[in-house]
């Protein structure tokens, strides 16, 4: 069962704010899903083996060729074309100074 | 009632000039006109892309050359695939605007072969959910029946296919989202193997379920898109190609075949579906296919660790928007850490959220070892399973959802019964074993019912020569569709 305090707690390791009129409605969910979710608690863990991949893929390394990447103008288009090249964010200011 | 388009048709109509590829398309584009203000299957038209590649295959067929098998097929694409320069917005407010800078392999693909791209059409928010709601446009409607929905997630491609305003459309199926609306709307819907076709440019929402396939009005035409685009691509790492071709094989007889059938995916289903499909078992039958007993001893399983596998891949495939690139970004904000808090809280629908934060419960340092890792072997049991059992069987049978079409605006009354219609078709991807659902007959209502054949690995070719098979000899009664589309 979560209660309060871990629903808060997971939101922020999902950085989603939680308002406070939510946070009931989603105790229900999240305990909804962890109890569904229990099923497989009845299976002994030492029954299970581990296993590798769903397909069997072996890894297939091709030749380290240099290729053309993206154009660094049509990316920084969908952020008004940014500034000198880069994605622009503002900067943030922490007790060491600026990050 | 009319017959739905289908591809060998309308190519050899091209091929003969007895329409030219401008007009088939402009015929198209004036019925979305008309019918989509109804059925909210698409949620972007591309009529200058549409054209402007009609008009390249008039020029061949001008110049007497050769048409290729989609070459001037008017259809359609989910909006999860990427398509440089047409906005891709997995029908969230997260992407809203976003642009691609590349294309997806399978559009590459399609490309190439002069497809006639009419839309993107309308999904779930990320591909999660099963009635198409949770779509910042509002959900794609059913053309059986205008006050239910499409399904889910690739609601939209179902609703065009079905309602004739596209010939085929590709989706994306990661818990059954191709086959699920396929069922709703009395079509083909084919997952194929997890590797046959390449997965570059789907924006992802379970990485190892995901997997894109067609829709279409019948096998045959899910088998001609399948070879087209089931191909070799060095930009996904799990790519693996093609391994068969299915066209070919399609007319072969299915006497002798070994059907095996799971009694689990008989519980729990609507009786209304489980006539239809134990009609389509007699029919099976008729075509000297031998029906044997499976056990998967791991099948109470399933759901449970599809969601707590499918929901860690969620999690950690949503960390990407963060507003900082592309996509959506908050307005007001005091930091970059409130900037990304604020983006996603904003960004993401509540179906998504859910999700991301069950997704982050099971992976967190205290419980990974009990949900993730534990799920996580228990998938490798249940392919372990698979193969065993299809040491005694060619192909497994199952009904595709549980029911029908539901109404627009049902909520199923418990969280988890709303996951438990995924029931038939998870283990699919879970197992990345290929299938196919096509229709077998209505319910009461006069509402599709669909039926999946499911495959051993990279037998997508004998899944859809038996559903080839069936539907040639039951096509009368498994299909119909409504007076409306495109009339040819």
């Amino acid at each position: 069962m979560v209660k309060r305090d871990d629903v808060l707690k997971i939101a922020k390791l999902a950085m989603l704010y939680i308002e406070e009129e939510e946070i009931e409605s989603w105790i229900f969910d999240m305990n909804k899903l962890i109890g569904f979710a229990d099923t497989i608690k009845s299976v002994e863990d030492d029954e299970l083996e581990d296993f590798d991949d769903i397909s069997n893929i072996v890894n297939a390394f091709h030749e380290d060729e240099v290729v053309k990447s993206l154009d660094r103008e049509l990316v920084l288009k969908s952020r008004d074309g940014g500034e000198d090249g880069y994605f622009i964010i503002k900067r943030e200011r922490n007790n060491r100074g600026y990050l | 009632m009319k017959r739905l388009s289908n591809i060998k048709h309308l190519n050899n109509l091209l091929k003969t000039k007895q329409i030219s590829c401008t007009e088939l398309t402009k015929r198209y584009l004036t019925e979305i006109e008309k019918e989509n203000k109804t059925l909210n299957a698409y949620v972007r038209i591309t009529q200058d892309a549409a054209l402007l590649a009609a008009k390249r295959v008039d020029e061949k067929i001008a110049k007497g050359e050769e048409l290729m098998p989609l070459e001037g097929i008017p259809m359609t694409l989910k909006d999860n695939i990427s398509t440089k320069n047409i906005e891709t917005t997995c029908c969230s407010k997260m992407l809203e605007e976003y642009i691609p800078v590349y294309d997806a392999t399978v559009w590459e693909i399609l490309q190439n072969q002069n497809a006639v791209l009419l839309g993107k059409t309308n999904m779930d928010e990320f591909a999660m959910g099963s009635t198409n709601e949770t779509s910042i446009f509002g959900g794609a409607l059913n053309p059986h029946d205008t006050t239910r929905v499409a399904g889910g997630s690739s609601g939209g491609v179902a609703s065009a296919v079905a309602g004739n305003i596209a010939v085929y459309g590709l989706g994306s199926d990661t818990g059954g989202s191709i086959r699920q609306p396929a069922s709703f709307c009395g079509l083909v819907g084919l997952k194929p193997t997890y590797g046959a076709v390449s997965r570059y440019g789907l924006i992802a929402c379970a990485s190892s379920f995901d997997q894109i396939g067609p829709i279409t009005s019948s096998v045959e035409d899910a088998a001609i898109v399948y070879d087209a685009i089931s191909l070799y691509d060095k930009k996904d790492a799990t790519s693996c190609g093609k391994r068969c071709n299915a066209q070919s094989t399609l007319e072969n007889s299915i006497k002798g075949m070994k059907v095996g059938i799971l009694n689990e995916y008989f519980e729990g289903v609507s009786d209304d579906v489980k006539e239809a499909v134990d009609k389509a078992l007699n029919a099976f039958e008729k075509l000297g296919v031998q029906i044997v007993k499976i056990n998967i001893p791991e099948m109470e399983y399933t759901l449970p660790v599809y969601y707590i596998l499918a929901c860690a891949e969620i999690s950690s495939n949503m960390g990407r928007y963060d507003g900082i690139c592309y996509g959506y970004t908050t307005p007001k904000y005091n930091d970059t850490t409130d900037m990304i808090f604020k983006t996603r809280s904003e960004g993401f629908g509540r179906e998504v959220k859910r999700r991301i934060l069950f997704g982050t419960y099971v992976l967190s340092a205290e419980r990974y070892d009990s949900y993730y890792k534990k799920a996580w072997k228990l998938r490798g049991s249940i392919i372990k399973s698979f193969k065993a059992a299809f040491a005694d069987c060619d192909v497994i049978l199952a009904p595709t959802v549980p029911d029908t079409a539901y109404e627009t605006n049902f909520t199923l009354s418990d969280l988890a019964d709303n996951y438990l219609s995924n029931i038939c078709t998870a283990l699919a991807n879970l197992t990345g074993l290929p299938a196919v659902s096509m229709p077998c007959g209505f319910d009461q209502k006069g509402l599709p019912i669909g039926i999946q054949i499911i495959g051993d690995k990279f037998e997508d070719a004998k899944i859809l020569n038996a559903a080839y098979q069936y539907e040639k000899l039951t096509h009368d009664t498994i299909y119909k569709s409504k007076e409306i589309g495109v009339m040819l």
